[in-house]
């Protein structure tokens, strides 16, 4: 052996046992945080079909608002039950409500629901990263590499996009009371501007004490007492939220 | 035929002239004026309302239009009429004027112009009438003297046409204290022309609230003679503490006479305005009738026991609460009502309601007063205040309270309203009914929406603890975080390691680099070529040198190596003088001396191989 190749074969050995070391890590870092977000305490839940149960129940109670409402949140959480977007199309027809078609990209981007694709989002992130990391330190099996780093790009990017296109809906909330006026300042008292149907859905803009700035599809704008509307997307003190 | 055309030019200069004269006294005279006689006619008797016109004849001009009043065209006659001496083409329209009820009757003005008329109707033919024919019994008028002073504090008028009485109930009150007073404007018959404007206080210390707009009319006998009074009800406001002197004033336009000195025999044997006016022509004049001054006491509102909630309401009042609707959900806003009512000065009853109850949302209320028909400073102000019940269930809305200052009592009083009871049903939004419960708690059949439905999911699935994707939840996103600066710290670790790995690469290459520079060394010296010998050698350590500085070898030159090398190592600065001077001036080395640099250029090499 050259004296001069003699450091270069010590540093390889030493390159080899620190990513494994590294890699080790890893994995046990991975498994650590997979089973702290498994060991989450059930509470109370949502589930799918639950939130569909609930919705057919209140429309049959001649609740639409309600039914909207929980329609809504079932489609978060399954968006591509077929069930789910059909009783919602059937109430909003029944209240000749606008019913928007889903774009094809929605439907590309939602074809799992958050969960898997949350998870799909690390695996893919896992395999960029370890695609990347193994280029620096393998030269073989380029192209092995690079299907595993696009695969990555890829799951990251369906996770990324899902995001982009969830993010108005978790903005969302539905007017659960009939003639629901909507007025210019957030006091009870302030002058009403129009009124909304039971059931729209609007864009929350923002919060004022007990009243919301809401956004219809239509563009107008208002504020809508917190007791007639709810979000789809509630957070645990707010109204609607189990 | 001369004398014609002198007498043809005389004509027409005479009608020129005539023109002109006439043009000049029709620019000081009205071209259309009316009167009325006489000015006061009882129930069943008529006035004689005249319009002269004496511009355009074909001008028409419209009959006036006055409630009350009967006008009936009598006849239509031309006459000249001498304006100025001039006499002048007119018209005359004379209409008759039948009263269909008493009262003192405005009749407007011809043209915009021209000023109103006033006839006045009385109820019964007046007693002492001085229109001779038409009145029935004799004058027993009593005279009454200009500027006297009568009965119940009235004080007539310099020209005893007219007095105002401002009466005050009392003399003592309270700053903020509403006070309700009266004005009595009393005019006399046959005197006063016009009203110009309503009554108002002489001092500024005072104001007058809630004057109302059309007064009360009636007509009185005060000794002897026929006054119009008018009446305004009014509140009396006063700002601040101390004695003030209050007086009222009224802006009138009397008729005076104007007085020829050879009149004046007959105004001192009668002594009274109307016998001027009668007498001899008139003359409108603008007057400021006042009422004789009041003192009044105001006193400051005392500042012990004056309650928190005080605004400033003197007078007394009772309050009562109510809301609507008595029942609702959480989150739907409720109307808290307060009702005040009672007497004062409803401008300063303020309250605000509730401010902070627990549970309950408040907003501030807002108010609206409903005055008394009778009496402006009675009525009832209610107050009005959104709530919103932030949480079901059965809720008591505390008692209202309202404080105000007693002026009779002469202290603070606090009134109370009841508590209230209201129900807060659970928000529709706000339950976390399942389906059972749902269905369960709708007795009513299946609605509309359901027709067509598709039906229930039977297994219930995974739950899920939010609806927020999983994604955007901070515990799932330390997992990607933590992989990506795991990732981050690995790529970084393993860039350090490449390029030390790297390294012994350019050093293998410089190493045989330099091998083949001593090879070529070792064979100039054997060949003896001191110049070629001394080129590789300074080649040899450019490379070294420029690796070492991290320079391009060209710019290792002599110089560069004197500043930077310097006393610390002679071989190497030497070496470069012996290349320069081998290359041009063919210096011959011993044996020896090759043996040396070449050990010295391999030490040198060696050296920098060794440096990590």
């Amino acid at each position: 052996m050259d004296a001069d190749c003699a450091p270069a074969a010590v540093g390889g050995k030493g390159d080899a046992v620190i990513t494994r070391a590294q890699l080790a890590a890893l994995i046990i870092a991975l498994a650590l945080a997979g089973c702290q977000a498994r060991a989450e305490p059930a509470e109370i839940g949502y589930s799918a079909a639950g939130l569909y149960n609930l919705a057919n129940s209140y429309a049959r109670a001649g609740k639409p608002g309600m039914a909207v409402l929980n329609y809504e949140r079932a489609s978060l959480l399954a968006p591509n039950d077929s069930d789910i977007d059909a009783n919602l199309r059937h109430v909003r027809d029944s209240l000749r409500l606008a019913s928007e078609p889903r774009s094809w990209f929605d439907r590309a981007v939602r074809v799992a629901s958050p969960v898997v694709l949350s998870w799909m989002g690390v695996v893919g992130l896992s395999l960029l990263g370890v695609s990347l990391l193994a280029g620096r330190m393998v030269s073989r099996h380029r192209l092995i590499r690079l299907a595993a780093a696009l695969v990555g790009i890829a799951l990251v990017g369906v996770t990324v996009c899902n995001g982009i296109v969830l993010w108005p809906k978790l903005h969302e909330g539905v007017v659960i009371t009939g003639a629901t006026a909507v007025r210019v300042s957030p006091v009870p008292m302030g002058d009403a501007l129009f009124v909304l149907p039971e059931a729209e859905t609007v864009s929350m803009v923002a919060e004022h004490e007990s009243f919301v700035l809401v956004r219809t599809r239509a563009g107008r704008t208002g504020w809508v007492s917190r007791a007639n509307l709810a979000a789809v997307v509630a957070a645990k003190s707010d109204p609607g939220s189990p | 035929m001369k004398m014609q055309r002198m007498s043809s030019s005389w004509l027409i200069g005479m009608i020129a002239a005539s023109v002109l004269a006439a043009s000049a006294a029709l620019a000081d005279v009205p071209l259309v004026y009316a009167t009325i006689e006489p000015a006061q006619i009882s129930m069943g008797e008529s006035a004689r309302y005249t319009i002269t016109n004496l511009g355009n004849e074909s001008e028409s001009i419209a009959l006036p239009v006055v409630a009350g009043l009967d006008f009936q065209l009598i006849r239509r006659s031309r006459q000249f009429e001498f304006v100025n001496g001039i006499a002048l083409p007119s018209v005359s329209i004379v209409v008759r004027v039948t009263p269909q009820m008493a009262g003192i009757f405005s009749i407007p003005g011809i043209t915009p112009k021209s000023p109103p008329l006033v006839l006045q109707v009385n109820a019964e033919r007046a007693a002492g009438s001085y229109f001779g024919p038409r009145i029935a019994g004799p004058p027993v008028k009593p005279p009454i003297l200009t500027g006297a002073t009568m009965p119940n504090g009235i004080h007539l008028t310099e020209d005893g046409s007219a007095y105002v009485r401002l009466s005050v109930p009392k003399r003592e009150v309270y700053v903020g204290e509403s006070v309700p007073v009266e004005i009595d404007v009393g005019m006399r018959s046959g005197f006063v022309s016009s009203l110009n404007g309503l009554p108002k206080l002489t001092s500024d210390d005072f104001t007058l609230n809630n004057l109302s707009r059309s007064p009360e009319r009636r007509e009185r006998i005060l000794a002897g003679e026929r006054f119009v009074l008018f009446t305004w009800h009014s509140d009396l406001a006063v700002v601040k503490p101390g004695v003030f002197t209050l007086s009222a004033e009224v802006p009138l336009t009397v008729r005076v006479r104007t007085q020829p000195r050879k009149d004046s025999l007959l105004d001192d044997e009668f002594g009274d305005p109307f016998l001027r006016n009668f007498f001899g022509p008139t003359a409108p004049k603008d007057i400021n009738a006042a009422s004789p001054a009041v003192e009044l006491t105001v006193l400051a509102l005392p500042t012990e026991g004056r309650p928190a909630d005080f605004h400033g309401a003197v007078g007394r009042f009772e309050i009562a609460s109510d809301i609507s609707p008595a029942a609702a959900e959480a989150g739907e806003p409720l109307t808290l009502r307060m009702h005040v009512t009672g007497s004062g000065n409803f401008d300063r009853v303020d309250t605000a309601m509730l401010d902070h109850v627990d549970h309950w949302k408040t907003y501030p209320p807002k108010s609206s007063f409903n005055p008394s028909e009778t009496d402006s400073h009675k009525g009832e102000k209610t107050f009005e205040q959104p709530l919103i019940a932030l949480k079901p269930g059965k809720q008591i809305i505390p008692a209202l309270t309202f404080s105000y200052f007693d002026p009779i009592a002469r202290r603070y009083e606090t009134a109370r309203s009841a508590p209230l009871g209201v129900t807060i049903a659970p928000s529709l939004a706000d339950s976390a009914l399942t389906a059972q419960q749902v269905s369960a708690g709708s007795a009513a059949p299946e609605s509309a929406y359901t027709a067509g439905f598709r039906p229930d999911h039977v297994v219930v699935g995974r739950l899920a603890s939010s609806l927020i994707p999983l994604y955007l939840q901070p515990r799932f996103l330390a997992i990607p975080s933590i992989l990506a600066l795991a990732f981050a710290g690995a790529w970084m670790s393993t860039g350090r390691r490449h390029r030390d790995r790297k390294m012994p690469v350019r050093s293998r290459r410089v190493s045989k680099a330099a091998n083949r520079m001593l090879a070529q060394m070792e064979d100039a010296a054997r060949s003896g070529d001191p110049a070629r010998f001394f080129s590789w050698a300074r080649a040899a350590m450019q490379q070294n040198l420029a690796a070492r500085w991290r320079l391009a070898p060209d710019q290792v030159t002599s110089a560069e190596v004197d500043a930077r090398i310097g006393d610390e190592d002679q071989d190497i600065p030497l070496l470069f003088t012996l290349a320069d001077e081998a290359k041009y001036s063919g210096h011959a080395l011993h044996a020896t001396d090759f043996a040396r640099w070449t050990q010295i250029v391999r030490r040198q090499l060696l050296a920098e191989k060794a440096t990590p």
